[in-house]
């Protein structure tokens, strides 16, 4: 079966690929994996809506304390990493400057960094619990 | 030798790409609205309530994000199994399956919009 040793292959070609395009693309593909795994999970939680307003406020409770304040940050770097390298891949295919791709992935991570930085600092108060104040 | 692309692959992977723009767009607005332009307080079903009734552009907004999420996630995880030749018959069982969680999740995504505002 093709899928025999999939992670070993994966490993494999990033060794004998030392570059930030095997990185990109390899990270890509966790975080979309996580992504997707992330949208059933926000559905679930979100699908109490149909059991009545009170259901929907006690399951958002469940999930709007500091603990998920931190796991959100890991969160928002999945979506933005995974957005802005969707953002590279599509510009460096559809202008043709697929060579210069090692360029748009550092102008890609300032962006990501800068982004993380503010959305750690919106979030900061979260974490300490201090702005979840209640329904 | 060149291997010719089905025309259904070439479609997919353009959809993948056309999605994933449309996802840009409405992803960046989505995590603005409810993290970092709502860094205060729990988000309750009031907050949610205000703002999709009587606004046909956030009811709109979420129509199409709801949909457009589960294709390119499902599409996505498609073309990462793709990828590693699977047999034909996995190949039909993967797709079988995914568009059944395609539809079920499109219906509870969108059944449950209705039910906020």
């Amino acid at each position: 079966m093709a899928f025999n040793n999939m992670f070993k292959n994966a490993l494999d070609d990033t060794n004998r690929n030392k570059n930030v395009g095997t990185f990109a693309y390899l990270l890509h593909r966790i975080t979309g994996i996580g992504l997707a795994i992330y949208l059933v999970m926000h559905t679930y939680v979100l699908s109490s809506a149909i059991s009545g307003k009170e259901t929907f406020n006690q399951r958002m409770g469940l999930v709007q304390n500091p603990l998920f304040a931190i796991l959100e940050v890991g969160l928002v770097a999945g979506v933005f990493f995974h957005m802005l390298n969707g953002l590279r891949i599509t510009i460096c295919d559809f202008f043709g400057v697929t060579l210069s791709h090692k360029v748009f992935f550092w102008i890609e991570m300032v962006i990501f960094i800068i982004i993380m930085i503010i959305a750690i600092v919106l979030q900061w108060p979260k974490m300490q619990s201090g702005y979840y104040t209640g329904m | 030798m060149a291997e010719k692309v089905s025309n259904q692959s070439l479609l997919t992977w353009f959809l993948q790409r056309f999605s994933g723009l449309f996802l840009a767009f409405f992803l960046f607005t989505h995590i603005n609205v409810h993290h970092f332009l709502h860094s205060e307080g729990l988000i309750s079903f009031a907050d949610v309530n205000a703002r999709l009734t009587g606004s046909f552009w956030w009811q709109l907004f979420y129509f199409l994000f709801v949909p457009f999420c589960v294709f390119h996630a499902l599409n996505g995880i498609w073309a990462i199994i793709a990828d590693y030749r699977p047999s034909k018959g996995f190949s039909i069982f993967t797709k079988a399956a995914f568009w059944i969680i395609a539809i079920i999740l499109t219906a509870v995504g969108t059944f449950t919009l209705t039910n906020l505002f």
